[in-house]
């Protein structure tokens, strides 16, 4: 399975816009692991996904194509 | 109603005077008259919003004017919430506009909220977004939230319920705030001047089209902008189950706004073993600022010497070290010193001060 991957803020920095190909992750709990351990500088961030431009609340599958965004937080005024 | 002023936007396809009194009935209150706020400021007076409250404690400093536009250099030094005020004010004298040159807590901010029909939150730490999104959920009230980094903006509308029936706040979003030093804010960060000018006009935007009936808002919705690319981003956002909020006054006043946030003392008070522990780490520096007659006298070797006398032209120097320890006799200087430290370096580097200082831990040097 494929997914592009868009991030945000401090978080686009060590994750730039790409596409993945997954095996054994089939949902987006799973997809955190995977990205955590990958990069790891984003195990030490808030961040929210959106999946197809929906926020994630609880997890959901993953399907070929999907698009996930991964966004911090935004204090600055 | 004065038709010559409004004349522009009197005349738009479904505007006409229906919606310019919805304008002139209307009550807004911004949060930060900083780079967000005063564009905000700027177009919500000018298009005849009735009321608006400006709420602000600092002063304007140089390094703001790049993009608080509001302000002229001669008024640095001066309150934000009365010069933005007396700006605005000769902008429409229809608007009655309010300053509240104060810093927004639990027990002024609900009264405070009450007032106003719209929130709009253009401050720039985490503690404030926290607890003024904890406010207008408990009051139900319509929050306009706006933030900034780098290059890219956020933008959301919340406390309204869509026609799905969703109602969502920030937490929904970022249930806890992030710990000291987890985001970056402007000032370690960096902001271009005109990226505050674009999302504080879109956030007036929005304000106007909540006012008016027209559009669709970004209720439930948070729109990502990119400014190096003029990209959007828009995101729905649907509720959590997982954070816990105020229900009632009560809770509200029992939650605790200062712990983990942004604002957090950017240094660390700590004790000599500590010190010893740190010292180990071959990033640190220890520097002693007492003057250099007193006494004892440390080991050069270990403890370089910065007294408080030379410490601003000290911070003229640029610091390699990560964890910068500071000590002086009894715990007060060195405070003051790592205070300045970092308002330069914010959460950037570790800054420690050696608590009761030499005076305590004699035993040690």
């Amino acid at each position: 399975m494929e997914i592009e991957v868009i991030s945000f803020g401090k978080i686009a920095e060590f994750i730039p816009q790409q596409k993945i190909s997954l095996s054994n992750v089939s949902n987006t709990d799973e997809l955190k692991v995977y990205l955590e351990k990958d990069f790891p500088a984003l195990a030490g961030i808030k961040y929210k996904l959106a999946l197809n431009k929906n926020i994630v609340q609880s997890t959901l599958n993953l399907n070929n194509n999907d698009v996930i965004a991964i966004m911090p937080p935004f204090s600055g005024g | 109603m004065d038709l010559e002023r409004y004349s522009r936007q009197l005349v738009l396809e479904g505007f006409g005077e229906t919606a310019q009194q919805k304008l002139l009935n209307a009550k807004v209150l911004v949060i930060g008259a900083g780079g967000l706020g005063c564009p905000a400021l700027q177009y919500l007076v000018a298009s005849g919003v009735g009321c608006v409250g400006i709420v602000d404690d600092d002063t304007i400093s140089r390094s703001n004017l790049h993009r608080q536009i509001l302000y002229a250099t001669s008024d640095i030094g001066k309150l934000k919430a009365r010069t933005a005020a007396e700006k605005l004010a000769a902008l429409n004298p229809d608007v009655e506009i309010t300053p509240y040159p104060i810093w927004l807590e639990q027990e002024n901010i609900l009264e405070l909220f009450a007032r106003y029909d719209f929130i709009l939150d253009g401050t720039d730490n985490f503690e404030s977004r926290y607890l003024i999104n904890d406010a207008c959920v408990l009051l139900k009230k319509p929050l306009i939230f706006a933030a900034v980094s780098g290059y890219e903006g956020q933008l959301a509308v919340f406390n309204l319920t869509d026609n799905q029936q969703q109602c969502s706040n920030y937490r929904d979003l970022f249930p806890i705030p992030p710990t000291a030093g987890e985001i970056p804010n402007c000032e370690e960060n960096g902001v271009l001047g005109v990226l505050p000018g674009i999302i504080g006009t879109m956030a007036a935007a929005e304000i106007i089209k909540l006012i008016t009936g027209k559009g669709k808002p970004l209720i439930n919705k948070l729109l990502h902008y990119n400014l190096l690319t003029q990209e959007q981003y828009v995101l729905q956002i649907s509720q959590a189950q997982n954070y816990t909020i105020a229900q009632s006054e009560d809770e509200f006043l029992k939650m605790n706004y200062h712990n983990n946030c942004a604002l957090t003392e950017a240094y660390s008070e700590i004790d000599i073993s500590q010190m010893q522990a740190l010292k180990e780490i071959e990033s640190t520096i220890l520097i002693d600022v007492r003057e250099r007659y007193e006494v004892p006298q440390l080991d050069p070797q270990i403890f370089s010497k910065v007294p408080m006398s030379e410490l601003e032209h000290f911070l003229e120097t640029d610091i390699a070290a990560e964890h910068i320890i500071f000590l002086c006799q009894h715990g007060i200087r060195s405070v003051a010193a790592a205070e300045r430290l970092s308002e330069k370096y914010g959460h950037t580097k570790k800054i420690y001060s050696l608590k009761g200082g030499i005076a305590k831990w004699r035993n040690h040097f």
